[in-house]
């Protein structure tokens, strides 16, 4: 009997972008569509793709758009001005240009609820549209905290208009910040709470809500958290699926070693906060250092972002 | 975050309720009410007067007795012991005893949808189903595709009917009559794909003698080769289609792909049971006698997944469950094992 080879990859599609459009002060929606105007795959609420913008120019952007709607995705980009190169090339792409898209994932889950209480932070306002639209139509309580620095700068506050005062839009320069305190001050146990937003923005709100039940709590990270690696030691993975055992050295990844040693693992930001790489631990005591797991997930050790986090202790089983 | 990992998983993939599940055949739903049984639920099925399908809890508000026995009147279903009826969105619209409906009487209403041939539910959040669909399944309702299938309850939980969907190697052990016979030898690569809801898997075979059957219906040659395409799909916990397409090269006018179907709704009817449909479809050799050539050898395989995947159970339900070991060709498994985490997440499920 021969070996059967395995090959695992995500869904990659080469798109055609439909529309560019300035939705507010530095920030563009951009529509991508199949070049065949065929369906395009399924996604729910808090996904994200990957844009393949070049040689190691990969940038992941939440769908906004309508999840019904199988013929077109939208996404929204802020051009920011210490852009690592991921806005400014979209910013300067046109209608008709094409782009490779990988995905969609979703590691923001909307899990079913009675009350969502739902902040966004500027451009974190793009997972949240889809959001509620499935919070109204499952017929949920929702309020929509909306921060910007400014009114011009806040997108699709059109599209928000028909929510009337479930909506509350608070531009910085004439309102100040979100006043976290008030709307996430009293733990509510059916209400869940779902934030996108620049970091301090999601600190904040996850400082907040430290007496909320735990699981109540759902962000959504675009920018890695700061991880000390000074103190890394060496420790032995195995990969047990492949029958590998090998060391992940003090300054390499498992994702790393993986690829070494030709295991099959599926990865794209390589700095924990994607989501491809999530694996299934059997054994050891897993160093979570990724932005995707939130705290019952980490604790629970079933699953781990290998490209970022390590082992507390000696040795990890995976099933790779 | 449902636990699958730790505790064997035999018994905890739960399947969400957010989700489409075939309640029925389409030609079994009439005016006469159906009983089924779906994710531990009771489900009455029934047509409304425009024929439009209507699924509502089997159970009457008032005397628990179930809606199946009573009859289908107009747009509504009367009870028949109580006489309460109920209206196609599950609410009591009048009682023999009394003028006033009591307030808020109801039995839960399910979302429905009708595609491939089969009556569909949702039994989670009803306000999500809308903005959910179902993939189209166009071989089943387009006469340009000749369809034969079965159904039966599987007694085994759901998570193994997807394992063995999942898995396109066992069957080279469990039915090597219905394998490829390069198979054998020389197994292609399998590729699998992953996207946030679906997983497809798919292996080329080069070009090779067909199994016996295939060569009979399709009237070539024992010996000729043609190059075969498997491709399997998770698109959604009750839906699996495996597509296979056949390459007939050198045989005059039967050149062509010639493409085969094979459609699986399976339905956790509880956690020791599932409903399992399948339909095989075909876009060539239309005839009876193709039908009843490979309608024996298909049935005689999914009986023997069927015996396989009940005497798997027998034995976790005696020794109790365990982690299995995988091999590397399980990938899909595995991939399909994170959708199925997430969904459950969607659900609303909280650790304990």
């Amino acid at each position: 009997m021969g070996v059967t080879e395995t090959v695992v990859r995500e869904a990659e599609l080469d798109l055609t972008i439909a529309a560019v459009d300035d939705v507010s002060e530095g920030v563009v929606a951009i529509d991508l569509v199949s070049p065949d105007g065929g369906e395009l795959p399924s996604w729910t609420p808090g996904a994200h793709v990957d844009l393949l913008l070049g040689d190691d120019l990969v940038r992941q952007y939440s769908l906004s758009s309508d999840p019904a709607d199988r013929t077109r995705w939208r996404i929204a980009v802020l051009l920011t001005p210490d852009s690592r190169g991921g806005s400014k090339r979209i910013h300067e792409m046109r209608a008709g240009d094409p782009v490779r898209v990988r995905g969609p994932r979703n590691h923001f889950v909307l899990a079913a609820a009675p009350a969502y209480e739902f902040v966004a932070g500027g451009i974190g306002i793009t997972p949240i549209l889809p959001m509620i639209a499935e919070a109204e139509a499952s017929g949920a309580r929702w309020r929509l905290h909306y921060g910007g620095r400014t009114r011009t700068s806040m997108a699709f506050v059109d599209e928000l208009a028909r929510y009337g005062d479930k909506v509350t839009l608070v531009p910085q320069d004439e309102l100040g910040h979100l006043d976290l305190a008030t709307i996430l001050g009293a733990p509510s146990p059916e209400t869940l709470v779902y934030c996108c937003g620049p970091t301090p923005l999601l600190d904040a709100v996850e400082s907040t809500c430290s007496t909320w039940p735990s699981g109540a709590l759902h962000l959504e990270r675009f920018t890695a958290q700061e991880v000390d690696t000074s103190g890394d030691q060496p420790f032995t993975v195995v990969f047990q699926r492949s029958g590998i055992e090998a060391v992940v050295p003090a300054d390499r990844s498992i994702f790393a070693v993986a690829r070494d040693h030709d295991v099959t693992v599926l990865g794209s930001c390589l700095e924990g906060i994607c989501g491809t790489c999530e694996t299934e631990v059997l054994e050891g005591d897993v160093d979570h250092r990724d932005s995707v797991l939130d705290d019952d997930e980490r604790e629970s050790n079933e699953v781990m972002m290998i490209c970022v986090s390590r082992c507390r202790g000696s040795r990890l089983v995976l099933d790779l | 975050m449902t636990s699958t990992a730790r505790s064997g998983r035999r018994s905890t993939v739960d399947f969400p309720l957010g989700s489409w599940y075939a309640v029925a055949a389409s030609e079994a739903v009439g005016r006469q009410p159906v009983a089924a049984r779906v994710l531990d639920r009771r489900v009455v099925v029934y047509r409304d007067s425009r024929g439009g399908p209507v699924a509502l809890e089997d159970r009457c508000c008032h005397s628990s007795y179930p809606l199946s026995l009573g009859r289908v009147e107009g747009d509504d279903i009367r009870c028949g012991y109580s006489g309460f009826v109920y209206g196609p969105d599950g609410k009591v619209v009048s009682v023999p005893t009394q003028e006033q409906v009591p307030v808020g009487a109801a039995v839960t209403a399910y979302p429905t949808k009708e595609q491939g041939g089969f009556v569909w539910i949702w039994p989670g959040v009803a306000g999500r189903a809308a903005l959910r669909d179902l993939p189209p399944l166009p071989w089943l309702a387009s006469p340009d595709w000749v369809t034969f299938g079965g159904s039966w309850v599987t007694r085994a939980h759901a998570s193994l009917l997807q394992d063995n969907f999942a898995d396109i190697t066992h069957i080279t052990h469990l039915d090597p009559v219905a394998a490829p016979p390069v198979l054998a030898s020389q197994p292609p690569p399998i590729t699998v794909t992953v996207s946030e809801m679906t997983v497809t898997f798919g292996r080329t075979y080069p070009a090779a003698p067909l199994q016996a059957w295939q060569a009979e219906v399709l009237e070539v040659p024992v010996d000729s080769e043609h190059e075969q395409r498997e491709e399997g799909a998770f698109l959604a916990p009750g839906l699996w289609v495996d597509r296979w397409d056949i390459e007939v090269k050198d045989q005059g006018d039967r050149d062509g792909t010639k493409t085969l179907y094979f459609t699986h709704a399976i339905t956790p009817v509880d956690d020791r049971s599932t409903a399992h449909a399948w339909r095989v479809s075909r876009n060539f050799a239309p005839s009876p006698a193709a039908t009843g050539t490979m309608e024996p050898l298909l049935r005689d395989y999914y009986l023997k997944v069927r015996g396989a995947l009940e005497t798997i159970q027998d034995v976790v339900d005696t020794d109790g469950p365990r982690r299995d070991v995988t091999v590397r060709a399980d990938a899909a498994k595995v991939a399909v094992r994170k959708i199925m985490r997430r969904l459950a997440a969607e659900d609303g499920a909280r650790p304990a």
